[in-house]
């Protein structure tokens, strides 16, 4: 099964963290997706660029509302992803807990319907 | 650049016919947006309800059920695309049925180097 790992935590906390631990904890994280993709349980993952960059998108009545900021205005933002096969919830709790984040923030486990008809299958 | 293109939605504002129709019409955008070279993954969610909650303190795990955040809308989806610019991204954001009910959230993906195989390479490795 598939599930997708979302990432959270606090901007502004991330901010102050030095820039050296925060390479460190980035490391860490392409250190877990090689670890990932030994044990055939990687697919994708990525950072994203801070919530100020977002954009949300609307269309109602067939006109396009798009507005700046992020969806939800939370103490701690979307920070990135991971996009992983494991067997169970378990086996994806327990790799949501080696993710760097999970340490300073909170990591949202959701299984993927899947879905037939998607390109590359 | 890449794009994460997230799709908020009340989880119970559609019927099962609604909901067949909207897969139907995001499978038609993905295989549409394959076609111009801006596809490189979509999927749905399932529901809230069986949302996980990782947290690690003091090297302890706390695991609790539910999604990270309580809101109105709730995230049901996500496609990543490949769009030259954020016009480009919304554009194709206003193509995503939710879009007309719920909300999609554009956010720049931050490109960094290491990371095993792409996307695309991985899944013509896998098939």
């Amino acid at each position: 099964m598939k599930y997708l790992l979302l990432v959270h935590h606090d901007e502004e906390a991330f901010g102050k963290i030095s820039e050296t631990k925060r390479k460190e904890m980035l490391a860490e994280s392409v250190q877990l997706t090689h670890q990932l993709h030994t044990n055939e349980q990687y697919v994708h993952a990525s950072p994203l660029h801070p919530a100020a960059t977002a954009v949300v998108v609307r269309v109602r009545d067939g006109k396009r509302l798009v507005t700046d900021g992020p969806f939800m205005e939370t103490k701690e933002q979307l920070a990135g992803y991971f996009l992983i096969n494991a067997r169970d919830l378990n086996e994806a709790t327990r790799i949501a807990t080696q993710v760097p984040g999970a340490r300073i923030g909170t990591v949202e486990v959701r299984p993927l319907i899947e879905i037939t008809g998607l390109p590359n299958e | 650049m890449k794009y994460m293109l997230l799709i908020y939605g009340d989880e119970n504002g559609l019927s099962e016919t609604e909901r067949k129709d909207c897969y139907a019409e995001s499978t038609q955008l993905a295989q549409d947006i394959h076609a111009s070279g801006q596809y490189l993954a979509a999927n749905p969610l399932h529901p809230t309800s069986m949302a996980t909650s990782v947290r690690v303190r003091d090297g302890k795990r706390l695991v609790t059920d539910g999604p990270f955040a309580e809101t109105r809308e709730q995230l049901g989806g996500y496609f990543l695309v490949e769009a030259k610019n954020r016009d480009e991204a919304i554009a194709i954001a206003t193509r995503i049925p939710m879009a007309r009910k719920g909300t999609v959230e554009v956010r720049p993906v931050i490109e960094i180097a290491g990371l095993p195989n792409d996307y695309r390479m991985s899944m013509e490795g896998a098939s």
